[in-house]
């Protein structure tokens, strides 16, 4: 045997030791939470904060964009309450956030203005501060537009974009920053898929996946216009790019129609599988690799002609959940078999249903609405929280958003990412303090 | 063998120290950490080939005045001398398996890789304690020894005061906070994230890896690649 093979399989021999032997000192290995970064340490327990990038409203409050905070812990006084708001200036089309590799900072984006805003929130969980602005994103990168997922990495920022300043159109890359704020590189989109959107990492296979939208020039426009115009309509991205991660290079460009929206991977280490959803064709999708290392896509199930928007895998991943904007829905699709999605479960949640997260844990889901400010309808914002009971999702709360913006991303907060780490609490409630497995 | 026997040796030092084992529970959860360990030192992807890739400058780190094993001062810049180094920050009390255990036995392992790789020459492994107060140069060696480190290719430094640290740990991006027990009184340990810095030869980061990331073969690719492309950037002052 190769000295290196024996030393890996000494190195395996022990480390399973320790794994008996020091059983239980750190947090549970299932994972959203489940859709952070497999970089960032996780809320495995109950979530103290739940962190709402949030549109401002011309007329509402001080018409700013902010980053409110939410208290989801059931054991407060102002459970299900606006507590803390922390306002940007201006309007930006506030859209998605994401934490640094520490859970120190989060960082959220505006579509429009492709200005970047850093909150500290490890100094006071409570109370996010803004603390940096990055207005330099288009000079930075050389022309990327509409910063869209922030995604950690060790010491860095990943961030797909969805434009480019010279024409508006879906033409991208992906822009990484240290977690400073410096820039470090742009990558664009390979010529055959020029669109971006999301953008995800399995480190275990050292795999990226990237999904695909549209342009500024689409995604600024009303909605009703948007539609009517079929050339337009033409200018929405068909693909899911698969990566060599460690490289940043394009290995795989897969064909999946009608805008693949969010991307999420199987959270189980021998789950090599991610799954999405297409917003103009209304199909969840699997995206797998097969025996020989290749990947494909398969459409798992009919959503319906209702926009599905955001996705969110439960822990073991067994389901997926997907909120229909157009009919203001959250379904549930069983997955346990990935290759096909079956429908356990529908909650009507109201007008422009859009974003929806699951707990670690598995047991909470949270729901906002709010797409995009010139394609929502006119309505109530909202954050509704539920809570599987007896096998159904059964409503928690409802926080009315009317007086802060409409609501859009949620990222889910810590009192234990605070300055004085809390001892640690019994198993179930613990943070976990080192990346996730994926 | 005797690598094995100093890991055992590590092992029941820190299981008998500050970690009180809770029973273990889920077999799933134990098989995903396996896997997960699995994963790092022996990942299911082969690593990109060194040299077929770019690693970009992230930042650029200060050389800071630290103590060695025999307690003189000595800068961060002639430790490392001129040569691509692998730093981690570890504290020798950590009872997270995945977290600074992890990495020294990642660093272990890719201490033999260099030598096997014939790079000993020209790279190196430097392990910062974020834990000045109780890792002592005395500790720090001991731990050293533990671990098999060779001090011509893995030296540790410790900070002369928790002000001296916070600034190389500023000046990395490494985060840092002691836990507390529900009293209030400090329980010697320190949440952090994990965190391995690669450094080029000019003190620039090159790459940082994390768990799950922290694969022995992809680090040496990287060293790799940074040694091919040829003449170190000017060393800045700083």
């Amino acid at each position: 045997m190769h000295s290196g093979d024996m030393r890996t399989r000494l190195l395996r021999v022990l480390l399973a030791g320790i794994l008996v032997m020091m059983g239980g000192l750190v947090g549970s290995a299932a994972a959203d939470e489940t859709c952070q970064s497999p970089f960032l340490p996780k809320v495995t327990g109950q979530e103290d904060y739940i962190y709402v990038w949030t549109l401002g409203i011309k007329g509402v409050a001080d018409g700013n964009d902010s980053m409110v905070t939410v208290d989801a812990n059931p054991k407060s006084a102002s459970y299900g309450k606006i507590i803390h708001r922390a306002s940007v200036p201006g309007r930006h089309e506030a859209h998605h956030a994401g934490f640094t590799d520490d859970r120190r900072f989060l960082w959220a984006g505006g579509l429009d203005t492709s200005q970047i805003f850093v909150f500290d929130v490890g100094s006071n969980p409570a109370q996010p501060r803004l603390v940096k602005t990055i207005s330099t994103f288009v000079k930075d990168t050389g022309g990327l537009v509409g910063p869209h997922t922030f995604y950690a990495l060790p010491g860095r920022m990943l961030i797909s974009a969805l434009s480019n300043a010279q024409d508006g159109s879906g033409r991208t890359g992906l822009a990484e920053y240290s977690n400073d704020g410096k820039f470090i590189r742009t990558i664009w989109m390979p010529k055959e898929a020029p669109y971006g959107y999301d953008v995800r990492v399995n480190v275990n296979l050292n795999r990226m996946l990237t999904s695909s939208f549209s342009g500024k020039k689409n995604y600024m426009r009303p909605f009703g216009d948007l539609v009517k115009d079929a050339e337009a309509m033409k200018q929405f991205g068909s693909s899911v790019i698969v990566w060599d991660f460690h490289a940043r290079k394009p290995l795989q460009i897969l064909s999946v129609p009608g805008a693949p929206l969010e991307l999420r991977w199987a959270l189980l280490p021998n789950h090599h599988y991610a799954f999405t959803s297409t917003a103009l064709t209304g199909k969840l999708v699997l995206i797998h690799q097969q025996a020989d290392g290749t990947w494909a896509a398969k459409n798992i199930a009919d959503i319906g002609d209702t926009i599905p928007v955001d996705i969110s895998i439960a822990p073991d991943d067994s389901k997926i959940y997907v909120n229909t904007f157009m009919d203001g829905t959250l379904k549930v699709y069983d997955v346990s078999n990935p290759f096909e999605g079956k429908l356990i479960e529908t909650v009507k949640l109201g007008e422009m249903a859009n974003m929806v997260s699951s707990s670690w844990d598995g047991t909470r889901v949270y729901a906002t609405n709010s797409l995009l400010s010139q394609w929502d309808k006119p309505g109530d914002y909202w954050l509704k929280a539920y809570a599987w009971e007896g096998g159904k999702l059964v409503p928690k709360f409802t926080t009315d958003f009317n007086p802060a913006g409409r609501a859009h991303i949620m990222n889910f907060g810590s009192k234990v990412f605070g300055p004085k780490a809390a001892a640690p609490a019994p198993r179930a409630q613990r943070v976990s303090a080192y990346a996730a497995p994926r | 063998m005797r690598r094995v026997w100093g890991v055992c040796v590590l092992l029941a030092w820190v299981g008998g120290g500050l970690i009180v084992p809770s029973p273990v529970r889920a077999h799933e959860a134990v098989s995903l950490e396996e896997e997960f360990v699995k994963g790092v030192f022996s990942p299911a992807f082969t690593p990109p080939a060194a040299g077929s890739y770019d690693l970009p400058a992230v930042k650029r780190v200060p050389w800071v005045v630290l103590k060695d094993l025999t307690g003189r001062s000595a800068s961060t810049r002639q430790v490392t001398a001129g040569k691509v180094a692998v730093v981690s920050f570890i504290y020798t009390a950590c009872p997270e398996r995945l977290g600074c255990p992890l990495a020294s036995l990642a660093l272990q392992d890719l201490q033999a890789k260099l030598k096997d790789e014939g790079l000993a020459r020209h790279a190196m492994l430097l392990s910062i304690s974020f834990d000045p107060e109780r890792d002592t140069p005395a500790q720090l060696a001991k731990y050293a020894r533990i671990y098999g480190a060779d001090p011509r290719l893995w030296r540790f430094m410790t900070a002369s005061s928790e002000r001296a640290l916070d600034h190389v740990l500023e000046g990395y991006g490494q985060d840092r906070a002691p836990v507390y027990d529900e009293r209030g009184r400090f329980t010697g340990r320190y949440r952090h994230v994990l965190k391995v810095f690669l450094l080029d030869p000019a003190g620039y980061i090159r790459n940082v890896y994390s768990a799950g990331f922290l694969v022995p073969d992809l680090v040496l690719n990287d060293i790799k690649t940074i040694l091919g492309e040829g003449a170190p950037r000017e060393v800045v002052k700083r």
